[in-house]
Parts: C-alpha cells; structure tokens; sequence
C-alpha cells in the first residue's frame, strides 16, 4: 500500500469559522488513481475538506499538496482549472449548449472552439450519451442526463484529480446505480484520482478502493479500504455508522460464483406449483395457479453474495433467478445453498475449518 | 381623418422625435443602472457559501434600492422644470427631457436589475468559479447573460412609463407626440387630440413588442 504515490496530502490543516472549528488538525494521504471516498454523518465537514483542496474553501492553517506542490503556490482560478469538480446539482450553465458547457475549462484554458468541441463531443459518449444531446440546453435533460454532463464537463478538464460532492444524490435509486456502475466503468479506463464525496455507507462500499469515514469535527475516525472498515471498525463511532446492515454489506466482498445454478425444473414439486415465465429467454416473473406474480431481483452471473441472497429473499417462489450479463436465464438459486455459501464465507474470514 | 391626412408629415416628426426622446434615455439609463446595482449587491455569496453576506453589504445594498425609488417620486413636470436650473439649459431644449427621463429610468433600472441579479442561481455561480473562472469574466459570461431575462421584463416597463412620460415634456414646449394633446385642446381639434393617443399607444405597442422579441432572442436557452 505505501508504495502509491499520494496525489493529495492534507498537512495539519485547521479550517475555523468564527469559534465553530469545522476541520481539525486533518492528515491525510489521498492515493493516486485511486477513488478515495469521504463518508461520514451530514455536517462533519465532508464537503468542506473537499473544497479547500481546489480552494473553494481557504483553510485556516496547514498544507494541503496538490502533486507534490502546495495548493496555494498558484493562483486560485489556474488551480481550478487544473481539476475537474462534479456539484450535487449539475451545476450546468443554463445559457449554454452542452457541448459549450463541456467545453467550459478548455476554453478558459484557450483551447481553440474547434477542437474544444470535438474533444466535447467525445466526451459526450464517453459518458454514454448521444450527439443528440449535443446542441440541447440543460432545461431539457433529466437529472441523471445532466448529472452525466457535469461528469463530462469534468473530464474535459483533463486533469488526473476529479472532485465529486454527492454527485448522485440527487437522482433517484435506479439511475442512482447506473450511474455508479458507469463511473466504475470510466475508472476502469480512465485511472484518475477521484475525491467521493457521500453519507451513503453502501455507495461508499461499492465506489471507494479507499474509505475515509469522518467524525463530527472533521476529525478523520478511520482511512482503509472498504473491507477493511467492515472488517474491524477502529472504534465505537465507526462501527455505529458502519453499523446498521453490517453482515449484509459484508456479503458485498464475497462471491456468489460458487452457489450452485439448478435447472428452471428443479423447484417442481408435487406440493409446489411455483413457474418460472420465460420470454425470449429473459425472465418474466413467477406463474402459480393462474396467476403471474412479478419476480424478485435478478442475480446476475458473477455477482456478490449479497446479490445472490438478495435474489433468493425477494423471489416470491423463494427461489432466486440467474441471469447473465445479457439478461438471459441461465437457472435457479437454492436458499439453502446461499446460506451455506454465507456460512462458507463467514468462517474463512476468520481463517477457522469447518 | 381629414386633419391627418394634411398633417401626415408634421405627425411623422412629432413621432420621430418622440421616439428619441424614450429611446435614447431608456439605453443611457440602463447602461448607468446596471453597474449601480450589481455594485450594490456587492460580493456575491457562493452556492455552499464561503462567505456569508455582511452587514455592511445589506446598508449599502438597501441604501441604492432605497434612493433610487426616491428619486422616483419626484413629479416628472417638476424634474422638467428643473432641469434647466441645473443644467443651464433652455426651458425648451431636449436635453430636459433627456436627463430628466434618464433619471427616472435609472431609478426604475436599478430596482430590477438587482432583481435581475439576485434571480442568478448562485449554485450555477458557484460551479462557474470552480471550473476556474475569474471574477471579471464571470460576470460577462454568465452573471450577465442569466440576468438577462428578468432585466428585460424591466427595461419593458421603464421604454413604455418613458414613452407616456415623453408626453408630459409638450406642457412646456419640448416637441414630441404630446404636442398634439396640448395643441389639439387649444385649438379644439378632437382629430388631433385622437391622433396623438392612437400614435402614442401604437408606439408603445411596437417597441414593447420589439423589445420582448429581443429579450426571446437573448433567452432561447429557457424557453429551447
Ligand atoms: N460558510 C460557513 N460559515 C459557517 N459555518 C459553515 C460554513 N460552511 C459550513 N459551515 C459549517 O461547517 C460544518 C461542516 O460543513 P460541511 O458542509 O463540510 O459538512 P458535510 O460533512 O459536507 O455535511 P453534509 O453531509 O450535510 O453535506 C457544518 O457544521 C456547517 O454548518
Ligand atoms: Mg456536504
């Protein structure tokens, strides 16, 4: 671990209003390509660590190392410039096109319209949106369409640092996770350092190689990776706000790969008349008596124990349904086999034999 | 009908040079109001506020509001009679009305466009200066433009007050359309009192109608 380089360290820094100290005596080492994400309870002083990074904020004493350089050695504005940020609201100039808006920073850094706007344009689908979108103004997308902007609009910048402050919190659950999948999909490619900002513990599970859980004060509880936190919070605080679902979002960090796949035959019975309904081959609830029943969640092959039980509570036969990535019906999910599989994880975790 | 049809020509110039007279403060006024009340705003507060307003702001910030709605009760005949006093000018010369009208535009100007300002999300302000823009060009590039919508509901009202009030300027003298009020009562020619309504209303009408096409011109990114 020590040997990633740290694309942003806070030294000893203080922010005060007035006598109210927000930040306290903050140290911390931010690894390069790597998504570090801030959790913790709302006013602990999340956003204002985010900002005194590209001097939203100005601190009240210590350092703060952008690369290697104080973050104050430069003017303000070129510090800005130098890092993409995505607000909670998009934040999009409604006077603008989105393809303008995207070109925002290049444009300030004098890049010519010509290829400020091809390179928009392609950032446009990378971010997994049409060129139709491209001469729309902001009053004309949805919240998630613009949300992907504001993304867009960040990378456009270039820069290795991406700060994100609840970027999706404004979305509702469904393109909530979409767009987490695609951000993951991005990093994948793309390698930057992003600063996540959310008091969202299951966002900050599946997002953060990094986890920095926040007490009141601005007070760093405890810096590790998500397992780790789940694993061995450092304190009472940090187990009260990892706390609630705990077993469950340990699941996340183990495999449902090898929960065995029945055949759709297998949960036929002469005492249960539970069906699968398949349409063009995708799954298209449960039939009993008649009756068709919408079904539970899908597991998709490959996924998380968590998925893999998740898909067995909440089929209404009791039977979990597996998918792949194309949403085709490969089988079934037993319970039985879930839970053995949870036992399975639970006592290799602590290194103990059956 | 009669009355206008041989006085087609002088009707013609008494409408140009109304026209002046409502155009020419309305552009002056607002180019002198705009400067007023962004100054009177003072700094603008971010979105997830840096820095919160300062009392020192709200006195300033209520003392332009204030004193410009003064000086908007001043009797627009007295302003005209006025004017000559402290300008030095004949009673009869235009730029009377100018300055006087100016004044009135300012007045009503300054209100609005601290309206027009304070309607500028500071959450899109907020993400302008995060991308790395400058104060300066903030405003030109985006405080401005977004304050343009309310702002030109305002500059609507001010061209049409202005071009009623043109009128007022004929009691003592200074040429315009409300010189066939004055004209038309002494003389007793109800054809030329008519006239002179229909022309002003009519002009209010067009340049209203011109100045909401310009303001949808500027705006197309709300209503896109
Ligand atoms: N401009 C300001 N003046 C005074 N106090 C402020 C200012 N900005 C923030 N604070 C205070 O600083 C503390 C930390 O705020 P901050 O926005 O960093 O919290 P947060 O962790 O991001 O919370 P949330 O999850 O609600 O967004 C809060 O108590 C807030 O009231
Ligand atoms: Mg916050």
């Amino acid at each position: 671990m020590s040997v990633l380089n740290n694309a942003i360290e806070f030294k000893s820094v203080f922010k005060t209003y007035g006598d109210n100290t927000v930040v306290d005596n903050l140290n911390l080492s931010i690894p390069e390509g790597k998504i570090t994400v801030f959790v913790g309870p709302s006013g602990c002083g999340k956003t204002t660590s985010l900002r005194m990074i590209n001097r939203m904020v100005e601190y009240t004493s210590g350092t703060i190392l952008v690369n290697g350089e104080d973050n104050t050695a430069r003017p303000a504005h070129e510090l800005r410039r130098s890092m993409g940020y995505v607000l909670q609201q998009a934040g999009l100039m409604p006077h603008r096109t989105i393809v303008d808006n995207i070109s925002t920073v290049p444009r300030l850094n004098g890049v010519s319209a010509r290829q400020a706007k091809s390179q928009a344009l392609e950032l446009l689908n990378t971010v997994g949106l049409d060129e139709s979108f491209a001469k729309r103004y902001p009053s004309q997308l949805s919240g998630g369409q613009a949300q992907r902007v504001g993304v867009a609009r960040a990378l456009a910048s270039e820069s290795s640092i991406l700060l994100m402050d609840e970027p999706f919190s404004a979305v509702d659950p469904v393109v909530r996770a979409d767009l987490q999948k695609e951000l993951l999909r991005l990093q994948s490619t793309l390698g930057r350092t992003i600063i996540f900002v959310t008091h969202d513990m299951d966002e900050a599970i599946l997002l953060g190689d990094y986890v920095a859980v926040f007490a009141r004060g601005g007070r760093i509880a405890q810096f590790g990776t998500p397992e780790e936190i789940l694993r061995e919070p450092a304190d009472d605080f940090v187990a009260s706000f990892v706390g609630r679902d705990r077993g469950m979002r340990r699941l996340t960090f183990a495999s449902g790969a090898d929960v065995p796949i029945h055949p759709l035959d297998a949960q036929q019975t002469p005492w249960q008349q539970w069906q699968l309904n398949v349409e063009d081959g995708r799954p298209a609830g449960w039939r009993i008596d008649d009756r068709v029943i919408p079904g539970g969640s899908l597991f998709v092959a490959g996924g998380t124990l968590r998925d893999a039980l998740d898909s067995v509570l909440s089929s209404p036969s009791g039977w979990g349904v597996v998918v792949n990535e194309q949403g085709q019906v490969l089988g079934l999910l037993k319970s039985d086999d879930v839970l053995e599989a949870t036992e399975r994880e639970r006592l290799n975790r602590y290194g103990v034999s059956a | 009908m009669n009355w206008l049809q041989s006085n087609l020509q002088h009707v013609g110039e008494l409408t140009a040079l109304h026209l002046l007279q409502s155009i020419i403060p309305v552009i002056i006024g607002t180019i002198i109001a705009v400067p007023i009340a962004r100054f009177a705003m003072g700094r603008r507060r971010d979105g997830r506020s840096t820095e919160r307003t300062t009392s020192a702001g709200k006195l300033r910030r209520g003392l332009v509001i204030n004193s410009a709605a003064l000086l908007y009760t001043i009797p627009s005949l007295a302003l005209f009679v006025l004017m000559p006093l402290v300008l030095g000018t004949s009673i009869t010369s235009l730029l009377n009305v100018y300055v006087a009208l100016t004044l009135y535009v300012i007045a009503m100007m300054v209100r609005s466009a601290v309206d027009a300002f304070d309607s500028v999300s500071p959450v899109t302000l907020e993400a302008a200066t995060a991308m790395g823009y400058r104060t300066t060009r903030r405003f030109w590039a985006v405080e401005l433009p977004l304050a343009v919508p309310v702002m030109i509901a305002g500059l609507r009202v001010a061209l049409v007050s202005n071009i009623s009030m043109v009128s007022v300027g004929a009691v003592i003298g200074i040429q315009s359309l409300g010189t066939l009020f004055t004209d038309g009562l002494r003389r007793d020619l109800p054809a030329e009192i008519i006239t002179g309504i229909v022309a002003t209303v009519l002009l209010a009408l067009v340049l209203d109608r011109l100045l909401a096409l310009l303001g949808s011109f500027l705006t197309r990114w709300r209503t896109a």
